[in-house]
């Protein structure tokens, strides 16, 4: 049975997530998502015309049983450096990333 | 019996009647934890003894000290007459996603094991509120991924009080392995697919997941936003309900919670269930399972031993007065799963996005220079398998080319899952069904390392639970048997939104209906 | 030669000026504060929060999709934008893909040449802003206070046709948005910022050939720029035989010239998808009809109203149009004042407009309201007052707040009408200059001029002239 996700598209992918895998890890991932293709195929089955409005949420939300929206008022974090103090580095009280190495540009 | 053996509602009463303190409770609490818990989870805990084969290991973090303090301060204020919550004195596991103010939130991941979250999650601060005491957090799998417990990175996993070969279900195995232990009357779990009600199932005890927006998510480390359900773990359906009713109602701070007052649980809790209208529905006596050789999906029956679990429970429910009715029609159960493998992989890539290093949680030592790699290198490093495999799954469904052919029909499913399910309880309609009455699982709790790795046959541990998160629908799981395996059986409620009093009320029922059956008398392996 | 002809798109991020930022409660405005103190669990995207829509947000993008006669969508959806940035906390920005609060209409814009040219708008729709990067070295620095500040996205079509209309376009987007009060729209702030599609064609083409994109051009005058030199340089290539690509462009306005970026994932894939944390935005008939309830008069309406109302010249209108302010206070003063809006119309041209810019102040902000300019100006035309002192009070009054009549009693500005007592000053300038009553009755009849001078002289201006000159032509003739 020909593999949906090939090693190309495996590696693409990977790339996309913003990860990098070792052979082990990789052939194992790779073929548990083909075997999860498998399942998903079922959904095939499915009509794509039937006529059944989607919705982002299984249950229904009615004006009344909707939260209200929140009024424009300004609540300041009494604690932000308690957010700065998860970060991996801090200078000056920006969180510091290295940088993407430029490529030389024409 | 130990103190910590009773049920919350019972140590409430004992509490209130000055006959037993907070820390009387707290101690009882911990020192079952010290007996039969073994070895915290925790990164690089290295190979697996004797004792931990023994051992239940449910939680990752103990804060003793904390809980001693609260209990101290209870007492005080009830020698002082003054007014403590409705449930003040009794101690709780939290399943470690959901955030707690100033101590390690870590999903179970390598990636979050320093994070520490500025802010309480709202499931947490109500039960708080009302003087529910936190002993410590509890194992997962990580980020909620599984159905066993066993792809936490922090080792050893939980297991199986009633038999520590076995696995104690998941994502909340922690949480129901805490509470079947007696190391808690109850616990706060979450469920996604089925990840309080199948491990609850597998422990024999209570688990309720709530409808979809009946509790906020707000300080819960996501895992499919539409999906997410907190909610209790206990041992008594007395005890869910004391719980349910704490930590539901609307929250300001989460758009999807609903807007609508929250019942009295305990009020109808008692009354009788003559009349209700419970359904058996024959899809929900199908497993479904992937054929090894043509990965060609089948199905055949449930076994015999669970079946006639279901079919026990709904004859004690019509002996107290409640009709069945058979032959319920649920025919897109089966797309449930593959449904779900969809759904669920697209919003767990994109909530999983925030892990890169920048912020909070791990960061590679090893990228000074290039942030890509430093991105890669940090998620490589510190992401398990389970992750990555959501990940992947989600950045393929989700492409752009592919949202027609998989995501598009996915959500097609649950809408059409969402029909059948207000059909059948639909007051007008055809069935006008009070609750549906499913098994919880297609099996009893399965050894550990039988099916880890294979993450279709893990997934699909899930199918007769994962359809109440696609439609948003409450569900609750009730022991209802011991299978002639020495593990317990589970059997679910599901009913209409909201419908979390009814539910109760004929899970209370049952229990009552039950209450003199010889395996209500069985203990767990690490008890005896 | 060929003849070329340019085609312009441009997409347009507007910063609202709510009080908070769309999905929480930090301020929206933080451009003065320190570097990571503005933030907040859920704009910093910590593990388990989530957003909540701030109502203020729909409401002016309502408005802006009002005046610019858009399609407003009663529901519209949140959806989730997945890409990997270090100034995008959560991994994903949360914005509008196909159901946004808005689509289509249109901007009139009157070019000075004499024509107008409309400009269709695509899209409207909201979404969160994200935080600010700097480079320092090998590093970046990572600021996320303006993370989540509300935006609006505008996207025309390809229907400007030189960079004198992109300008115009830009000018009149941020009049509007003003007038709207719905952002500050100051481009060195970044209140609106603006990427600039450039192609060109062959005149007369009606096709569409590939476009450059000018990124992070921070005025109107660097807008304008840019694209004259896009041109240049594609009419150049394109000369020279060589294919314009699609490249993604940076404005260097220090060397006044164009860099090429390195190109992003140009076929990125955000893998859109519905914002599973948030609920649709429904608007209801009710809130929709509030929100609209005080919609203004526009601009280039009310404009076109002063002109055929007040009888005022297009000039004059233009700058009693230009913002929404000083517009009202005309309007206010002209309808307290009852008289020719010519007048008050000057004086807000000169005066009015001078000491707002010297005060930086707004004109709803001023003590010289409209009430007491109208005050002043009838005075004038009363006779209470001469001119000068007319204008000399639109300063008092601006300065003390207190009114025009009670600075006039106050200091005894008021002009002198009691005939015996100029009549009394006048007969002593006769007595006192008989040289210049000889001239005067010789025929050296504007010598008159300098006798009500020297009137007003003694009487330090506060003699009606009028009447004085009366009085001394009556004692001069006999």
């Amino acid at each position: 049975m020909s593999e949906e996700i090939t090693i190309e598209i495996f590696n693409h992918l990977v790339s996309l997530a913003a990860l990098e895998l070792d052979e082990k890890q990789a052939a194992y991932l790779r073929r548990e998502l083909n075997q999860q293709l498998k399942a998903i195929h079922e959904l095939e089955a499915i009509p794509l015309d039937v006529d059944l409005k989607i919705t982002p949420h299984g249950v229904s939300y009615t004006l009344e049983t909707s939260p209200v929206l929140r009024d424009d008022i300004w609540l300041p974090n009494p604690n932000p450096d308690e957010i700065l103090a998860q970060a991996p580095k801090v200078e000056d009280h920006y969180i510091i990333v290295p940088d993407i190495p430029h490529e030389k540009l024409d | 019996m130990e103190l910590c053996d009773h049920a919350a509602h019972q140590l409430l009463n004992l509490l209130r009647s000055k006959q037993i303190s907070a820390q009387e409770i707290v101690e009882s609490s911990l020192q079952r934890i010290a007996t039969v818990d073994g070895r915290s989870g925790s990164l690089d805990s290295g190979e697996e003894t004797d004792q931990d084969r023994q051992s239940v290991h449910a939680f990752i973090s103990v804060t003793a000290d904390h809980a001693l303090d609260q209990a101290k301060k209870i007492d005080q204020k009830v020698s002082e007459g003054e007014q403590v919550g409705l449930l003040a004195g009794i101690p709780f596991s939290v399943k470690d996603v959901f955030c707690v103010k100033d101590t390690y939130t870590t999903a179970a991941s390598r990636i979050l094991a320093n994070f520490k979250a500025p802010y309480t999650s709202t499931a947490v601060q109500r039960m708080q509120d009302q003087g529910a005491i936190i002993v410590g957090k509890v194992n997962l799998d990580e980020f909620t991924y599984g159905s066993s417990n066993e792809s936490t990175a922090y080792q050893p996993c939980p297991r199986n009080p009633w038999d520590t070969s076995r696995v104690p279900g998941g994502s909340s195995g922690g949480s129901s392995t805490s509470v079947a232990a007696g190391e808690v009357p109850f616990s706060l779990g979450t469920d996604t697919a089925g990840s309080i009600r199948q491990p609850a199932a597998f422990c024999g005890v209570v688990g309720i997941k709530p409808t979809y927006g009946r509790v906020s998510r707000y300080g819960i480390i996501a895992f499919a936003s539409s999906l997410d359900c907190p909610g209790p773990i206990a041992r008594d359906v007395t005890d869910a309900a004391l719980m349910l009713q704490v930590i539901a109602g609307a929250d300001s701070r989460d758009s999807t919670t609903a807007n609508l007052p929250v019942p009295d649980y305990l009020a109808i809790l008692e009354q009788d269930v003559k009349g209700k209208r419970i359904g058996l529905s024959p899809d929900y006596f199908q497993i479904s399972y992937m054929d090894v050789e043509s990965g060609e999906i089948h199905q055949r029956p449930v076994h015999e031993e669970i079946r006639a679990a279901v079919y026990h429970a709904a004859e004690v429910l019509r002996n107290m007065g409640a009709e069945i009715i058979e032959d319920i029609p649920m025919p897109n159960t089966r797309y449930g799963i593959p449904a779900f493998f969809v759904i669920s992989r697209v919003e767990a890539a994109s909530n999983l996005h925030r892990y890169d290093g920048v912020k909070y949680g791990y960061r590679t030592p090893s990228a000074e220079d290039d942030l890509r790699v430093m991105y890669r290198k940090t998620r490589n490093e510190a992401f398990g398998l389970q992750p990555k495999l959501r990940i992947l799954m989600g950045m393929y469904v989700s492409a752009a080319q592919y949202s027609e052919q998989y995501y598009n029909r996915a959500l097609k499913v649950r809408a059409m899952l969402r029909r059948d399910f207000d059909q059948i309880f639909d007051h007008q309609g055809k069935y006008r069904l009070d609750a549906l009455l499913t098994p919880t699982t297609p099996t009893t709790a399965f050894p550990i390392g039988d099916v880890y790795g294979d993450s279709v046959l893990m997934q699909y541990a899930d199918q007769f639970t994962v359809t109440a998160n696609h439609a948003g629908i409450p569900g609750i799981s009730l022991p209802a048997g011991i299978a002639a395996d020495g593990l317990p059986i589970g059997v679910q409620l599901l009913g209409a939104d909201f419908s979390e009093p009814t539910l109760l009320n004929i899970g209370r029922a049952f229990e009552i209906g039950s209450q003199d059956e010889i395996w209500r008398t069985q203990k767990p392996a690490v008890l005896l | 030669m060929t003849e070329y002809e340019v085609v312009i798109g441009l997409e347009t991020h507007i910063q609202l000026n709510t009080k908070t930022k769309i999905f929480c409660a930090c301020k929206a405005d933080s451009w003065d504060d320190e570097p990571n103190t503005n933030i907040c669990p859920v704009c910093t995207g910590l593990p388990g929060v989530l957003p909540v829509l701030n109502k203020a947000v729909v409401e002016k993008g309502v408005l802006l999709a009002r005046a610019m006669q858009s399609d407003i969508r009663m529901r519209s959806f949140f959806d989730r934008k997945n890409y990997f940035y270090p100034d995008l906390p959560k991994g994903y920005q949360i914005s509008q893909y196909d159901m946004s609060l808005a689509s289509g209409g249109y901007l009139d814009l009157p070019m000075p040449e004499g024509y107008t040219r409309r400009v269709n708008i695509h899209k409207l729709h909201l979404e969160e802003d994200a935080g600010k990067t700097k480079n320092a070295g090998k590093q970046r620095l990572i600021d996320f206070n303006r993370c989540g500040v509300p935006l609006i996205e505008m996207v025309t079509g390809p229907d400007l046709r030189s960079a004198n209309e992109a300008a115009q376009y830009l000018i009149r987007l941020r009049q509007l948005l003003r007038w709207l009060g719905v952002s500050e729209a100051d481009m060195e702030k970044g209140h609106l910022r603006c990427d600039a599609n450039v192609s060109i064609r062959p005149k007369g083409s009606d096709q569409l050939f590939t476009k450059t994109e000018i990124k992070n051009v921070n005025s109107i005058d660097n807008v304008r720029n840019a694209i004259e030199h896009e041109v240049e340089r594609q009419i150049r290539e394109v000369e020279a035989g060589n294919r314009v690509h699609a490249w993604t462009l940076d404005w260097d306005e220090e060397k006044n010239e164009l860099r090429k970026m390195r190109s992003k994932e140009t076929e990125a894939d955000y893998r859109y998808f519905r914002e599973p944390d948030l609920l649709p935005i429904e608007l209801t008939q009710a809130w929709l009809d509030q929100i609209l309830a005080d919609f203004p008069e526009l601009p280039m309406q009310r404009k076109a109203r002063f002109v055929a109302e007040y009888k005022l010249p297009e000039y004059d209108a233009d700058i009693l149009t230009g913002e929404r302010n000083l517009s009202d206070y005309f309007e206010t003063a002209v309808q307290l004042y009852a008289g020719d809006p010519k007048k008050v119309s000057n004086y807000l041209m000169n005066d009015i407009l001078r000491m707002l810019n010297e005060s930086g102040k707004t004109a709803n902000q001023l003590q010289l309201t409209p009430a007491y300019l109208a005050e002043i100006l009838n005075m004038v035309d009363a006779g209470q007052i001469n001119t000068s002192t007319g204008k000399s009070l639109l300063d008092k009054v601006e300065q003390s707040g207190k009114s025009p009549a009670k600075i006039v009693e106050a200091e005894g500005l008021g002009l002198v009408s009691d005939d015996s007592a100029i009549r009394a000053v006048a007969e002593k300038i006769v007595v006192a200059n008989p040289k210049e009553v000889d001239a005067f009755r010789a025929g050296k009849e504007t010598l008159i001029g300098w006798f009500t001078g020297q009137v007003m002289r003694e009487m330090r201006g506060k003699a009606d002239p009028k009447l004085a000159t009366k009085i001394l032509l009556e004692l001069l003739k006999l």
